[in-house]
């Protein structure tokens, strides 16, 4: 199977820094990768980077065999923010249907999900509310809003940059236990950056250990654990396994 | 039963409470000012009586009041032209502000080359320049509308470019994953985040394009709000002045009602 993403021997340089030195990397389709690291380890870089919105200074990265270019004006891959930035002044269905209205005049062929935007915004809890202004919603309401326009026009590859790292804690177990469900439903690939050792153990099949100075690739971690995966799975012995064996080289970063 | 009665009655009255309490503070907000200003009134009135000062020097509210009444269709006469003046002032200074805000977030060479020019002209007096102005354009209409459309020209161009860089980087690096082109940017993410910065600079110049309209009356006009100005001063019609001068801050409030009614239907984030 061709991967959602391959990065080979991968640099990326600001000026004389290196933000990511040599990684190589395949990415499975359809897997749900978490990525952890110390802050200032290039986790936000790597996203950029296969996002194409940096280029790399040396060496390879493409998506399901294509180049990064050519799987952005095909879209198959979306960002989600920390911050959801969603347009203020359109209402939250408005903000999912942004991405079937841009890069028309392109003339890109635009992907659309089997799900119209209204029932994306069912899948991600926000039926009635699809006719607020970002203002009027929650944190969690409005990363949600974010997800549906993610997926509107059915990505095979997501990425998430810390997209619940500002909510709090009740909010974000929920918003996990969301995801894993849009995940199980779409079979989308994953990427999802945190700083939450219990998150990337929760939400993972694998996780990702950056290094820093220079960021670079320091370990992949398998997670063994049965989805569909509940809130009580945090509460066994492997889970704490995980999460302690994590943080041992979160700390030797 | 009567105990659920009273404990859903609770909030209802706690509602009707505070409703009552916010309508209090609201009254409270509106009557302070009309009341301080029935009060300056009322002692100017009673100044002017009790110290017998002449009208020609300062006439009584009750006299510019009867002034209104009576010089009504002659003040009408003049309201006319000023309002159109003003108005197309505006459109016509907010429009190039506009254009050009769009002209210098599209291009660092054009900016580069013209913001200082629109700095300096912004630097001269408008009561310096409307002569000149007067004399190229003659006494007739264009004059007072370039004038009015220059008092409004620079906070609007500044705040316009304000507002078309306000994007969040986040929002354009969106654009950019979603392959938008330029023109999509600029409509669908550019133009509207700068609304906001837009209305408050078309608040004021829904007032100073009115200044400008009668700047330009005085330098050269025989009708308008302006040039009674300067006729009722000349013949020491003091009444007459101060009824104008009310009309004047009349169009301005007018003015500014209709920008800010504008903005509350059109900006609602
Ligand atoms: N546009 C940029 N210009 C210069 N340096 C940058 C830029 N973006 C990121 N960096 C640097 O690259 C390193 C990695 O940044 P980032 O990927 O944001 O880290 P993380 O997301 O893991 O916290 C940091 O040291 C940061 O200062
Ligand atoms: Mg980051």
């Amino acid at each position: 199977m061709v991967p959602a993403a391959s990065l080979r021997n991968a640099w990326v340089k600001f000026g004389q820094f290196t933000a990511i030195q040599d990684i190589s990397l395949e990415i499975e389709a359809g897997a749900f990768y978490s990525i952890l690291g110390p802050s200032g380890c290039g986790k936000s870089t790597l996203l950029r980077l296969v996002s194409d919105l940096i280029p790399p200074a040396s060496g390879d990265v493409s998506i399901f065999g294509k180049t990064t270019e050519a799987a952005r004006l095909a879209r198959e891959f979306a960002f989600v923010f920390q911050d959801a930035a969603l347009l203020p002044w359109r209402t939250a269905l408005e903000n999912v249907e942004l991405p079937l209205e841009m890069g028309r005049s392109r003339g890109i062929q635009i992907p659309v999900s089997d799900k119209s935007p209204m029932e994306l915004l069912e899948l991600v809890g926000l039926k009635g509310r699809e006719h607020a202004l970002p203002h009027e919603l929650s944190g969690g309401m409005r990363q949600r809003v974010a997800i549906a326009r993610a997926l509107v026009c059915k990505p095979k590859l997501l990425l998430m940059d810390e997209p619940f790292g500002a909510l709090d804690e009740m909010t974000r177990d929920h918003l996990n236990l969301q995801l894993l469900k849009v995940w199980e439903e779409t079979g989308v690939t994953i990427l999802f950056v945190t700083h939450s050792i219990p998150e990337a153990v929760f939400l993972g099949q694998k996780v990702l250990m950056l290094k820093a100075h220079p960021g670079r690739l320091h370990e992949i971690v398998d997670i063994d654990l049965p989805y569909p995966r509940t809130t009580e799975v945090r509460d066994t012995a492997e889970f704490t396994r995980y999460s302690a064996y994590l943080r041992k080289l979160l700390e030797a970063c | 039963m009567t105990a659920v009665d009273e404990t859903l009655g609770m909030p209802m009255d706690d509602d009707a409470a505070e409703k009552a309490l916010a309508r209090r503070a609201r009254l409270t907000a509106v009557a302070t000012p009309v009341l301080t200003a029935i009060g300056l009134i009322a002692t100017w009135e009673i100044g002017v009586r009790a110290f017998g000062v002449p009208s020609y020097i300062a006439p009584s509210p009750s006299e510019v009041a009867t002034t209104l009444v009576t010089e009504f269709p002659q003040l009408m006469r003049n309201f006319w032209p000023t309002l159109f003046e003003s108005v197309l002032g505006f459109v016509v200074g907010n429009v190039a502000a506009v254009l050009i805000a769009v002209a210098f977030v599209h291009s660092r060479m054009v900016e580069r080359a013209f913001f200082p020019i629109a700095v300096f002209i912004n630097t001269i007096p408008i009561l310096a320049i409307a002569p000149i102005l007067v004399l190229i354009f003659g006494a007739g209409l264009t004059a007072k509308v370039v004038i009015a459309a220059l008092i409004c020209f620079f906070p609007t161009l500044v705040n316009m470019v304000r507002g078309l860089q306000s994007v969040s980087p986040q929002a354009l690096e969106l654009a950019r994953i979603l392959s938008a082109t330029k023109s999509e940017v600029f409509w669908k993410i550019r133009l509207p985040s700068s609304l906001p910065f837009l209305f408050s600079a078309l608040k004021i110049a829904a007032t100073t394009c009115v200044i400008g309209a009668i700047v330009g009356e005085w330098v050269g006009a025989d009708v308008g709000l302006g040039a009674l100005i300067i006729d009722a001063t000349f013949n020491f019609r003091s009444a007459l002045l101060y009824a104008t001068v009310f009309l004047s801050s009349g169009l301005s409030v007018l003015m500014f009602a209709a920008v800010s009614i504008a903005e509350r239907m059109i900006v609602r984030w």
